[in-house]
């Protein structure tokens, strides 16, 4: 009998451990009583006191968490921003283009520019719209504001333009307010020059050049500039500086005008030159 | 007594601290912290045997799941078996040396692995979870941060700021 109560003794430090987890166990299954509800409560209290004390203390895994993901979402809302923004702008564009073409009498297409050059005598843009959108050789260019250029070159889905900054490019014009012709052209400077002027043209500055009915490539009235500066060549011509009305640094979008110069007049005045 | 009354005080803060302020050192998408509870628990199970341990883990265990909103017993039941491990442990020739070298980091880390297995197990229970994916994510993880914390103790027991 000792040796049984010896044994069953060296024994009590498993039968507590399995009395102790019998307990642990009868209490996962029944949970939620009052008693336990009422020490939560205490409990809680207390442990939300230390929690609220110490709350001022960031968690720095946390931290560096949510710095990342801020990190990510600012990226991804600045992309969003910038789209939306250049959408505002495109729209703004797009309308104005939309009214003057409304307004316009001729039958245009309206082209998005894909690249241009503007730093050489010989200055181009090139055009998301050719031959399959009914662009030809010839057709003058334009936006809301004013003169562009003509087309130069085409293929099935893109056109070249040259630019009024182009040492080619010779355009009739004439004074708006008092009808005074000449021959624009660009000799590399910042400004255009109104050319074949006579000393004693009626011309002032910031008066408004339009395209000449003279001209064979541009339909008469199409804005290009202002007078920005007088001054003398020679003792019968008058040197006068035009600012085109077109920003091309900025430019986008454009129309080409579906016109093309009048053929029978073009030979007739190749015919008359030739002779 | 006295000396039960300063382990209980002790194993009382613990309790408070893991409760209050561990979460500011989770790590993981799975907010693991370290069981500093469970290292008290070690390092009394080893100086006190496994009674002591088995008694200590059910009445803080059980302390700890009133405090949370999950199991009742729970805990209780997996710090009643951390504490009992921790016992085997309590050998009187080896308890300065099992409390002053980093063996003592090897037993909180088993006796985490004990306590994690059925915490989370039955935690878990009724989950999509499978019991390798609790054992990666929740077990092991845990049992390691674990067992970097029993590093203190060592420390503290070196410097002779506790075990005397």
């Amino acid at each position: 009998m000792k040796t049984i109560i010896s044994y069953v003794g060296s024994l009590k430090e498993y039968f507590i451990y399995s009395f102790l987890v019998i307990i642990s166990l009868i209490m996962v299954f029944q949970n939620d009583n009052v008693q336990i509800r009422f020490m939560r409560a205490a409990a809680v209290s207390v442990i939300g006191l230390v929690q609220s004390s110490f709350s001022v203390i960031p968690n720095v895994f946390q931290l560096e968490r949510e710095n990342r993901n801020l990190r990510e979402d600012n990226n991804s809302l600045a992309i969003e921003l910038s789209q939306l923004k250049e959408a505002k702008l495109e729209n703004l564009r797009l309308t104005k283009m939309l009214e003057f073409k409304e307004r316009t009498k001729y039958p245009m297409v309206s082209a998005k520019i894909l690249g241009k050059t503007l730093i050489q005598t010989r200055n181009t843009i090139t055009l998301n719209t050719g031959e399959n959108d009914g662009i030809k050789v010839g057709m003058p260019v334009i936006t809301e504001k004013g003169l562009i250029g003509k087309i130069i070159a085409t293929s099935s889905s893109y056109s070249i333009a040259q630019i009024i900054f182009n040492k080619d490019l010779k355009i009739s014009a004439k004074v708006q307010r008092s009808r005074v012709d000449g021959i624009i052209a660009w000799e590399g400077e910042t400004n255009l020059l109104l050319k074949n002027v006579s000393k004693s043209a009626d011309i002032l500055e910031g008066d408004v050049l339009i395209t000449s009915e003279y001209s064979n490539s541009f339909p008469a009235g199409i804005p290009i500039g202002y007078v920005t500066s007088l001054g003398t060549i020679d003792n019968l011509f008058k040197k006068v500086l035009i600012k085109p009305f077109v920003n091309f640094e900025t430019l986008e979008e454009v129309f080409v005008l579906k016109n093309l110069s009048n053929e029978e007049r073009q030979n007739l005045e190749k015919k008359f030159l030739g002779k | 007594m006295q000396e039960y009354i300063k382990y209980s005080i002790v194993l009382l803060i613990l309790v408070i601290v893991q409760k209050s302020l561990m979460w500011l050192i989770a790590i993981t998408d799975y907010q693991i912290t370290p069981d500093i509870v469970l290292i008290g628990l070690v390092y009394i199970g080893i100086k006190k045997g496994k009674i002591t341990g088995s008694v200590g883990g059910f009445i803080f265990g059980m302390l700890f799941d009133i405090l949370s909103f999950s199991f009742l017993g729970l805990m209780a039941l997996s710090k009643t078996t951390a504490g009992f491990a921790a016992g085997f442990f309590n050998n009187e020739n080896k308890i300065e040396r099992y409390l002053n070298t980093y063996i003592f980091v090897l037993i909180v880390f088993l006796c985490s692995i004990f306590n994690n297995i059925i915490y989370f197990a039955l935690y878990f229970q009724g989950t999509s979870l499978l019991f390798q994916d609790i054992v990666l994510k929740y077990v092991i993880p845990t049992a390691l941060y674990t067992a970097f914390f029993g590093i203190i103790p060592i420390i503290l027991t070196r410097k002779k700021i506790i075990g005397r």
